[in-house]
């Protein structure tokens, strides 16, 4: 017995040694993220000198905040940012937990959010958050309609910067095989524009658009383009009596009856549907553009205009949105730095946009930028057009719509009355229901 | 909190220690609960104490982090079964459960079987081919399996060019063809990970028994059944009760294959219960209710299973 | 066919049948043993096509991977530049081994020990206790991730492999694959080492463990893979991202409003490899039986 105790005393120090082990191992091993030191705790920095940014997507959102910070060290020699990289899903999740568990000491000072997702987290977690009060921002510079997402109890929570503004794409070689210009396609109604790419299918076998079945995302841009929303001011939801959703999944049924939509099961499918050429346009917020230029082969093909309009519905335009994201200021950030920061490049260099856009694609909010002759620049991909001109003057006309709190639950409970309507429900019961699940959810 | 009695029928009758003395015995009995505490002090550690506090979670209600005892105590297990989006998921859940876990276990049975066999060749390749799914990341087999099953994937062909159907299936936009997706999924990704505990148990059975089965005339059916089976029952219930667990607990394959749809027919209890914490308006409370509602469950059928297969005799 | 007349399955062994041996069938033995080929062959061809695409895929550019390519591509050299461009592949390598090689090691020789702890010292208590423990896996790891995180906090282990690995050792599960396959441990060697005088733990050490060598190779299999995918706590508990491992890259990936599928499946690849290394080395084990441990 003696032995055996021995023993067993032998693998406890051995496990924990191990343990030691692990645990020394956090202190000599190497970084991964994109900073070269990364400080332990994100702020709280008394130098005053570095800033920790989350945010995701290395071509677009991380390398913008790289120009960025090479843009502040022009004024600001000793600057440092330290960026980490972090998918919106799991920067949500992250955002939830630090919430739950008090733990907000470990928010980094910027991080970027989904336009959508501002309601949800600023209301439930207003902990989490620093207001633009006095960060000295100019918000006029940037469309209402994106500055409206980040907006709580009229104070500004989010700066502006991935643009979602929806851009309607077509082959223009296709197009013209049919007999039909991009002009054709231009400020058009939904009725018009279904007659025409009725016709283009007969003529050419393929379809105008394409989309995931399950997703509502064609008919929230429909809905967001005639400045309507799923809920009141007051936040309550307004999907049963709400003429502009039932015209706009009327619309959507019409669409792809008549074969000039094609629904696909996954989003990788959708992509697909247009490199693959199979599919002759796409109506999606800004950032699709990327996608359809990896189809190389396509060059000079495509060309943009903005999209159909509703026909019959109050206020509506042929502009919408769908996507994009703002940068945030935690409650536990350099305040001054961070907005400072922000200030002189988001908020405050030409030079900075003229640099990431054609590199990246990722187009200014900020107005003034707008004004650069690098936005003008034609672009051989999309028939020499400039389209970046477009896309921002496109921007400003898109009406602001109420995202609210519960626009998840709303969205994901419209996707489900889509798929029951397509199946053959009755569209007031699949309404009624959607409305009954949202209002469960808010219980 | 309930426990699931293992209690053997006849406990203590193959501790060969019984007839030598209560002091060797109890010495024993001792060095027994020594080799088991530091595993069950870290379980209570890193497992008890937050489903403590999970618990103390499900009897709260509020959005956000600004959380209230809800009146009644009980009120998110009474939303349970007003919520007709967690019934749902619940009875999609169970689908997945009684179909697919036995179909898994006979199959994972039958390949072990077969590749215990000492005169069969290529077994290492064989094995190895059959765990690579699980092996595989996620990713690309969720990739891969919404390719074959797209509206103009492999599948379609294959069953229009053996003239089964007439018009291409779109496999995920419909409830019982995203379950069947999904289904075959579980069954292609976990065979062969229950088949290696079944080839380790294989292992552990002394091979003359076999033999000696052979040698008196039993056929391969036969054998499986009588000596196979028996034999390999503690592995079995371990598998089954895992798999229960596992299916019960389904979130990869709702998430990845059909994010739950269409029309959140083909979700998951385990993703239900994300998309309440972390997607939509954050309702921790509800949350945790699902998740103990979740436990209850596999509590209760493991102790079914437990009943029924871990008797000592 | 022959009838048994007497299959009786008592304490692992076999009652002779009265009847004789049975006579050769006159079918040629590998046209019998055909079906069983064959099956397994087709069993084996569907479970890999998903590893071929992801081959393949990894040497093909994005537009053929989403065009669903079967054919090998010249692309995988840019791939693999691109990959290292864009993540620190070589961090994430090492950190996910580092987590996946700690917590198997530990988790075995926490687990294995309690297992057999169970089963050879068995007693109604001990048997309740077990059932207790199997609850702790019975509960969805989202609803515990936030009381377990804040635990962390409280002892200040946010951003170490400590933290990642510590809440993986312990499982039900392994204590349960122990205590199962310590039922088929004889208990005649069991007594034979008490004679010899050896004492409980070297009985477990010396004799337990090499018996069980098949159980140990898939309880190692297993608790790798896990780790080694494991993705929601690393990704929540290493707050600051300085120990990245290979599920976070490949959901870095994904992330971008332009997915490059080529490169994605290169690094799936990569992440999937080393799983499929360790099972390919301890399979081995499944091959002999009880070895000579023991007789």
């Amino acid at each position: 017995m003696k032995k055996s105790t021995t023993a067993l005393a032998v693998l406890a120090a051995a496990s924990l040694s191990l343990g030691l082990a692990a645990c020394g191992s956090n202190n000599d091993t190497g970084t991964s993220t994109t900073g070269a030191a990364t400080t332990g705790a994100p702020s709280g920095d008394i130098t005053g000198k570095t800033l920790t940014v989350w945010t995701w997507d290395p071509t677009f959102n991380i390398y913008a905040m790289q120009e960025a910070e090479k843009v502040y060290q022009k004024t600001h020699p000793d600057f440092k940012l330290t960026i980490v990289e972090t998918p919106w899903d799991d920067l949500q999740t992250k955002l939830t937990t630090l919430a739950q568990s008090n733990t907000t000491d470990q928010l980094p000072d910027i991080f970027l959010v989904q336009n959508n997702a501002y309601q949800k987290n600023v209301i439930n977690y207003p902990e989490l958050f620093a207001d633009y009060g006095n960060a000295g921002i100019d918000f006029s510079q940037f469309p209402q309609s994106v500055v409206d997402y980040s907006v709580i109890d009229g104070k500004n929570y989010g700066l502006p910067f991935d643009n979602g503004a929806v851009i309607a794409g077509y082959r223009t070689d296709v197009l013209q095989q049919a007999g039909y210009k991009l002009d054709d396609f231009t400020d058009l109604t939904w009725s018009d524009w279904l007659t025409k790419a009725k016709d283009v299918l007969a003529k050419t076998g393929k379809p105008l658009l394409s989309g995931q079945a399950n997703s509502s995302d064609t008919i929230m841009m429909m809905l967001q383009s005639a400045g309507a929303s799923l809920f009141d001011a007051d936040g309550k939801p307004t999907i049963v009596d709400n003429a502009a959703l039932e015209k706009a999944i009327a619309t959507y049924q019409e669409l792809v009856k008549a074969g000039v939509f094609t629904e696909v099961n996954s989003w990788d499918e959708y992509v697909q549907t247009f490199v693959n050429g199979n599919v002759a346009g796409t109506i999606n917020g800004c950032w699709i553009l990327g996608s359809i230029q990896s189809a190389t082969a396509q060059s000079g093909k495509w060309d943009i205009t903005d999209m159909p309009k509703l026909e019959g519905v109050d206020g509506a335009t042929n502009y919408s949105a769908n996507g994009g994201s703002s940068w945030a200021i935690s409650a536990n950030a350099n305040y001054a730095l961070a907005a400072d920061f922000l200030k002189s490049t988001f908020a405050g260099s030409t030079e900075f946009y003229d640099t990431i856009l054609p590199s990246s694609g990722a187009l200014a909010n900020w107005a003034p930028a707008a004004k650069s002759a690098v936005y003008a620049q034609p672009q051989a991909f999309f028939s020499n057009d400039a389209i970046y001109t477009k896309i921002v003057s496109y921007a400003g006309k898109v009406p602001s719509n109420n995202t609210g709190a519960y626009y998840y639950e709303a969205r994901d409970a419209v996707s489900t009355a889509i798929t029951k309507i397509m199946g053959g429900t009755d569209m007031a019961t699949a309404l009624k229901e959607a409305q009954d699940t949202v209002e469960f959810a808010m219980q | 909190m309930s426990t699931i009695d293992l209690t053997p029928d006849q406990a203590g009758v193959r501790t060969p220690a019984r007839h030598r003395g209560t002091g060797l015995e109890k010495k024993r009995s001792l060095t027994g609960w020594i080799f088991l505490l530091p595993a069950a002090l870290l379980i209570c550690w890193m497992n008890f104490y937050p489903m403590i506090q999970a618990f103390l979670l499900s009897l709260q209600s509020g959005k956000g982090a600004k959380l209230t005892w809800a009146h009644p105590a009980w009120y998110n297990y009474a939303r349970l079964f007003k919520d007709p989006q967690f019934l749902q998921t619940l009875k999609t859940t169970f689908i997945y459960l009684v179909i697919q876990v036995p179909i898994m276990l006979i199959l994972a049975l039958i390949l072990a079987t077969l590749l215990n066999s000492k005169t069969l060749r290529f077994k290492g390749l064989f094995r190895t081919a059959i765990f690579l799914p699980c092996a595989v990341s996620l990713v690309s087999y969720s990739f891969v399996f919404r390719t074959l099953f797209s509206t103009d994937g492999p599948v379609n062909d294959a069953l229009m060019g053996l003239h089964l159907i007439s018009s291409p299936v779109n496999w995920l936009a419909n409830a019982g063809t995203a379950r069947f997706v999904i289904i075959l999924g579980l069954l292609w990704r976990w065979t062969g990970y229950n088949m290696v505990f079944y080839l380790a148990g294989l292992q552990n059975i002394d091979y003359s028994t076999f033999e000696a089965a052979r040698i008196d005339g039993a056929g391969p059916v036969k054998t499986f059944i009588y000596v196979t089976i028996p034999q390999l029952k503690p592995m079995i219930l371990l598998t089954a009760i895992m798999s229960t667990n596992g299916t019960l607990q389904l979130f990869d394959e709702s998430w990845n294959l059909t994010q739950g749809g269409p029309a959140n027919m083909s979700m998951s209890m385990s993703h239900y219960l994300y998309q309440l914490s972390f997607q939509n308006n954050p309702n921790i409370g509800y949350g945790s209710a699902v998740s103990y509602a979740i436990l209850i469950m596999v509590a209760i059928l493991a102790l079914i299973q437990m009943r029924v297969g871990d008797r000592r005799d | 066919m022959i009838v048994v007349t007497s299959l009786v399955v008592e304490n692992a062994t076999v009652v002779r049948p009265l009847g004789p041996a049975p006579a050769s069938r006159g079918v040629p033995r590998w046209l019998r043993k055909a079906p069983t080929y064959i099956f397994l062959t087709i069993v084996a061809v569907a479970s890999v096509y998903p590893l071929y695409f992801m081959v393949v895929g990894a040497t093909n550019t994005s537009p053929d991977v989403l065009g669903s390519r079967l054919l090998p591509g010249g692309n995988l050299f840019a791939n693999f530049r691109a990959l290292v461009a864009a993540q620190d592949l070589g961090g994430a390598l090492w950190h996910s081994s580092l987590n996946a090689v700690l917590t198997t090691i530990a988790a075995l020789a926490v687990c294995s020990i309690a297992g057999y702890g169970f089963e050879v010292f068995h007693s109604k208590g001990k048997d309740r206790v077990m059932s207790l423990l199997l609850l702790a896996m019975m509960i969805p790891f989202a609803a515990t991730m936030i009381p377990l995180f804040r635990m962390f906090a409280q002892f200040g282990l946010l951003n170490s492999t400590f933290a990642v690995i510590l809440p993986a050792i312990s499982t039900p599960f392994l204590i349960l694959l122990f205590r199962q396959s310590a039922r088929s441990f004889p208990h005649e060697v069991l007594e034979a080492a008490r004679i010899d005088g050896l004492s409980e733990f070297w009985i477990f050490v010396r004799i337990f463990v090499p018996t069980m060598r098949s159980t140990y190779a898939a309880a190692a299999v297993i608790t790798f893979m896990n780790a080694w995918n494991n993705f929601l706590w690393p990704r929540v508990i290493l707050v600051a991202n300085r120990y990245q491992t290979m599920p976070m890259l490949i959901s870095n990936f994904r992330a971008g409003y332009v997915i490059d599928y080529g490169v994605l499946m290169l690094a799936v690849l990569i992440a999937s490899l080393p799983t499929m290394i360790v099972f390919l080395v301890l399979q081995r084990s499944f091959a002999n039986g009880i070895t000579g441990a023991i007789k």
